[in-house]
């Protein structure tokens, strides 16, 4: 008898606790966005990026209490996925009751998406308002975030890709930076011929080769056809250059001048692979550059993509693009969201994120070398004199479109689809993409 | 008291809560997935625009559908031979008297990976699959295999392959468990009069634990089948469908349209298929089982 | 024995210990990796490492695989509780009693035995969201319970079905309500196959990789299986990190498993369908 009763209580105690637990933890109820004001006239903000890492934590952490002690009745609550599970996320919390006042996002089709859906708030007002907030930010870093003329994303770093490479083993074989494709592919041979890996790819997940083909689309095709095509409502993808992009990055396959098994390497033991000598050229993103310097001290410098003469593609284009935040646009407070960026991209907090965390800031004159590693102040001076950038293949473009490139680049390289094959199943898919986008 | 219990209103209260549970939880979402895959809708927009059968149509015409049906039905091959095949015969030497004093210890390691998640059993091969510092390609070497060496999970001619045989590492065991189980439950004067009548262990094992257990192995084999095309995790983990589309499966197809490509009604499409799938090979797995009693 | 037998058991040993060696060598390979440091595990996979790196395990433990940890024994406990609870009750009517109808429910519910959990996840997520559970401890809890009843309850009931009717009949001489059987006489004499449900649903809670990576966005709410893959793409720079979160992963159900094996297969072959 007093058994059973035990164990029912014990049994309803697990439940009420759990109803008590379960409430506590629920954030908001659907159909509301989780900022609401709190009892005392506080204002919660729900901020959320993906740098969960231990490195860049701290740095956020940091900023979000500064934030705090200078505006008492805001209260940040701050969370961090990964960059993978961050796209997922992000359509996930769109649709999801509890939307965060404040999302990372890429820039480009990325941004645009939530654009067009609704999901993001237009903050041309809010840049219009403050000239002098406008003015701080290299104008290349706006543009990309930007839609229909109107400015929707706040970038917070600047990214490019370059070819990083291993001092040593160029001197090794008295090797130079090569300037042209010729220069390059000469400089391929040599390492080959001389027993080196000349690039160490890892595309187990195959953005690594898409960033490859970034560049070597903006190269290869013109300005206004790309633009036209990476616009969902007039892709048609039908430019040669394309197919000719794709063959640049096959011959370079072929010609095995990438590592053996390009496609079941990660980019993160690809670089380790670099680290440890054992490749002598490797494409890297800017961020990177601090854990290069790290692992490679004094031993390592980098050059752009070079130039391909017959590409039609403006060549003082460089690879990258900056990626930021945005404002929810069913926040409540869009105010205090604002206030935030701005501190967040103030020049003082610019400096302190180039310092901690070596990454180049949009914010104009904040990377410089006395905050930044030599490398990133003279990359950020190289996309500063760009003309334009060439933003990420799969974030530039429709999901879809991106989904059929990102999941066809590695038959290419392993030899299973030709160019022309991947480039008429693109053709396809934009033209099933235009017509849904038309509807 | 009798009368009580004929009582369908004193039986209620016991079953309702679970039987409002599972209606609400597993068939209400079943059927409203019908309806959604009408419909193209995102997680993120409010309008939803209906497109009628416009979805099936592409997915029967989606190439991608094809090779995922065809990796499910692989899978599910390779599991009813390795999985309920082996498992049987492995079963079947663990009763034999000869082993049986090392039954537990046995049992205990082949079931081991089975109460791993999949999500661990995943990244621990993806590492193990590694043509560098792999313990596969390193085996092999060691073997003196070299012309075997390879890129296992980076080749879309072999990827679902080393994909599948991770499954069956896992989860023979599980099997060898169910039919150990049923074996137990087999009266030892049936072997012993097969002895008796000059039986060898093939022989027996025929005539005497196959036809003993065959419900197990009906059960076995259901579980097996309907996991075949239930599977999800292992591709999610370790190829997310690459190379290309070379391992896709439903589940993966499913996921994708779902949160990488924003197209929910195509995913409710696509998990109506599956389960239109599971439901038929369980029907008629069922007609098989009952026309097995009456044989 | 005879030469015939000697060579079978030969044949047999080496056979399994070759088995036991393909299964028991990774994990132990997962073992000892997660001691070393990132550039050991690179250049001397195979080896033992050099210096032992405890403080990985300790590294990952901080690292967000003990939020995880904590979430999946309470999402897992929570769920397996009300599992045996609600299952056990309904197993109790549908063995217990006779009327009209009973077929046809039992039916219904072990039909939920053959759907694919996959067909209900997006509407699931948009059920969730409506009712509010979404992103919440419960957005775990109600789908794995109600996906895991019809498996408990075809268990259950089989097993109930055995226990004799005397017992009940002798017990209520004295008068007592259906309640007071299924208290008195249906719980404590099938607690071997309630032993073995649980531990079978636990085990697929415990691991379960999908819906935990749907219904909840939060990373304070992930549990194990999903936060490995966050930790992936958190800590990769470091192997050694990510192999000793993938042990802490898997230890607990492998030890559970070792340890309860016995009365786990002692239960089942109590309870299950009769071979």
């Amino acid at each position: 008898m007093m058994k059973g009763n035990k164990k029912i209580a014990l049994i309803a105690t697990l439940l009420f606790s759990l109803v008590a637990g379960g409430c506590a933890s629920s954030t908001s109820a659907p159909g509301e966005t989780a900022s609401e004001s709190g009892k005392d006239g506080q204002v919660e903000l729900k901020f959320l990026h993906k740098w969960p890492q231990p490195e860049y934590y701290p740095y956020f952490e940091e900023v979000v209490k500064d934030f705090e002690s200078q505006n008492p009745t805001i209260k940040i609550k701050m969370e961090a996925v990964a960059d993978e599970p961050m796209k997922d996320k992000l359509r996930v919390v769109m649709g999801g009751g509890s939307v965060p006042d404040i999302t990372f996002s890429w820039s480009g089709e990325f941004a645009r998406k939530f654009v067009r859906s609704g999901a993001a708030m237009d903050l041309t007002p809010y840049l219009e308002e403050d000239p002098t907030w406008k003015a701080s930010f290299i104008p290349a870093s706006l543009q990309p975030f930007a839609s229909d003329g109107k400015q929707y994303g706040i970038p917070l770093r600047f990214n490019g890709k370059f070819f990083v490479y291993n001092k040593d083993i160029f001197a090794k074989h008295q090797l130079e930076k090569p300037k042209t494709w010729d220069e390059f592919l000469e400089l391929l041979d040599k390492l080959k011929a001389a027993g080196e890996t000349p690039i160490i790819l890892g595309n187990q997940s195959p953005w690594a080769a898409i960033h490859y083909l970034t560049g070597l689309n903006q190269k290869m095709v013109s300005a206004e056809v790309l633009a036209k095509d990476y616009d969902p409502k007039s892709g048609q993808f039908t430019d040669p250059g394309y197919i000719k992009a794709m063959e640049y990055l096959k011959a370079l396959q072929d010609g095995k001048y990438f590592n053996e098994n390009v496609n079941s390497n990660s980019h993160d033991m690809a670089t380790q692979l670099f680290y440890a000598g054992k490749g002598a050229m490797i494409y890297l993103e800017l961020e990177e550059f601090p854990t290069v310097e790290k692992s490679l001290p004094g031993k390592w410098d980098f050059f752009e993509l070079p130039d391909i003469p017959d590409g039609k593609g403006n060549p003082n284009y460089i690879t990258g693009a900056p990626d930021g935040f945005i404002v929810s646009a069913k926040s409540q407070h869009p105010k205090e969201a604002i206030a935030f960026l701005k501190f967040l991209t103030n020049k003082a907090n610019a400096e302190k994120m180039v310092k901690q965390l070596g990454w180049p800031s949009p914010i104009d004159g904040a990377t410089n070398p006395n905050t930044a590693l030599k490398q990133v102040a003279e990359g950020v001076e190289v996309m500063k004199s760009a003309e334009g950038m060439a933003q990420w293949l799969d974030t530039d473009v429709h999901a879809k479109v991106a989904d059929v490139y990102l999941s066809n680049i590695q038959l290419l390289l392993d030899g299973t689809k030709s160019p022309e094959e991947i480039m008429k199943e693109v053709q396809a898919v934009a033209e099933e993409v235009k017509q849904e986008v038309e509807q | 008291m009798q009368k009580t219990f004929q009582n369908a209103r004193s039986a209620l209260p016991y079953i309702l809560p679970a039987l409002l549970l599972i209606l609400s939880f597993v068939f209400l979402p079943m059927i409203l997935n019908v309806y959604y895959s009408l419909f193209r809708w995102n997680a993120f927009s409010v309008e939803r625009d209906f497109v009628g059968w416009e979805y099936y149509v592409r997915l029967f015409r989606d190439p991608v559908f094809y090779t995922a049906v065809k990796n499910n039905s692989l899978y599910a091959v390779i599991s009813i031979v390795v999985q309920v095949g082996g498992g049987l015969v492995i079963a079947a030497i663990l009763e034999d008297r000869l082993i049986r004093r090392w039954q537990s210890l046995f049992r205990t390691i082949f079931f081991i990976p089975s109460v791993i998640s999949i999500a661990v059993v995943g990244l621990l091969w993806q590492l193990l699959y590694n043509p560098d510092i792999g313990l596969v390609n390193g085996a092999l070497q060691m073997l003196g295999q070299n012309e075997w060496v390879h890129a296992w999970l980076g080749d879309s001619k072999t990827a679902i392959f080393a994909v599948i045989a991770v499954s069956q590492w896992q989860f023979t065991g599980y099997m060898v468990m169910l039919f150990l189980i049923a074996m137990h439950k087999i009266p030892e004067d049936l072997y012993e009069s097969s002895m008796i009548d000059g039986a060898n262990r093939i022989q027996t094992f025929f005539k005497i634990t196959i036809p003993q257990i065959k419900e197990m192995i009906l059960v076995g084999t259901m579980i097996t089948v309907i996991g075949a095309f239930k599977v999800f995790d292992e591709v999610y983990v370790m190829t997310f469908g690459g190379p290309g589309r070379s391992t896709e499966v439903l589940g993966t197809m499913l996921y994708r349209a779902a949160f990488r490509n924003d197209e929910m009604g195509y995913a409710s499409t696509i998990a109506t298929v599956i389960f239109a799938i599971t439901f038929a090979l369980s029907l008629l797995q069922m007609k098989w089982s009952r026309s097995g009693q009456e044989g | 024995m005879t030469l015939q037998n000697k060579v079978y058991r030969t044949v047999i040993w080496v056979w399994f210990l070759l088995y036991s060696l393909w299964i028991l060598y990774p994990l132990l390979w997962l073992v000892m990796n997660g001691l070393k440091s990132n550039s050991e595990f690179f250049l001397d996979t195979w080896s033992l490492p050099k210096q032992w790196l405890w403080q990985n395990y300790l590294a990952a433990w901080d690292a967000g695989i003990g939020q995880y940890f904590f979430n999946s024994i309470l999402v897992t406990l929570v769920s397996v509780v009300l599992i045996l609870l609600l299952g056990s009750m309904a197993a109790y009517g549908l063995s217990r009693f006779r009327f009209k109808g009973v077929d046809a429910l039992l039916l219904i519910i072990l039909s939920g035995l053959m759907l694919a959990p996959q067909v209900s996840l997006i509407s699931l997520y948009k059920i969730l969201q409506t009712i509010g559970l979404y992103n919440t401890y419960w957005a775990l809890i109600v789908p794995y319970v109600a996906f895991q009843l019809p498996f408990a309850i075809f268990l259950m009931r089989s097993y109930f079905l055995s226990i004799p009717r005397e017992l009940e009949e002798s017990a209520c001489m004295d008068g007592c309500n259906t309640w007071g059987i299924y208290l008195h006489i249906i719980l404590p004499m099938g607690r071997p196959i309630l032993a073995s449900a649980a531990l079978l649903t636990g085990m697929s809670i415990w691991n379960e990789f999908m819906f935990a990576m749907v219904f909840v966005e939060d990373t304070s709410l992930r549990t194990i299986p999903v936060g490995l893959m966050n930790l992936r793409s958190q800590l990769n720079t470091n192997f050694g990190v990510q192999l000793a979160g993938l042990t802490i992963a898997a230890l607990p159900m492998i030890i559970a498993f070792v340890l309860f094996q016995r009365q786990f297969v002692r239960g089942l072959t109590a309870g299950s369908v009769k071979g």
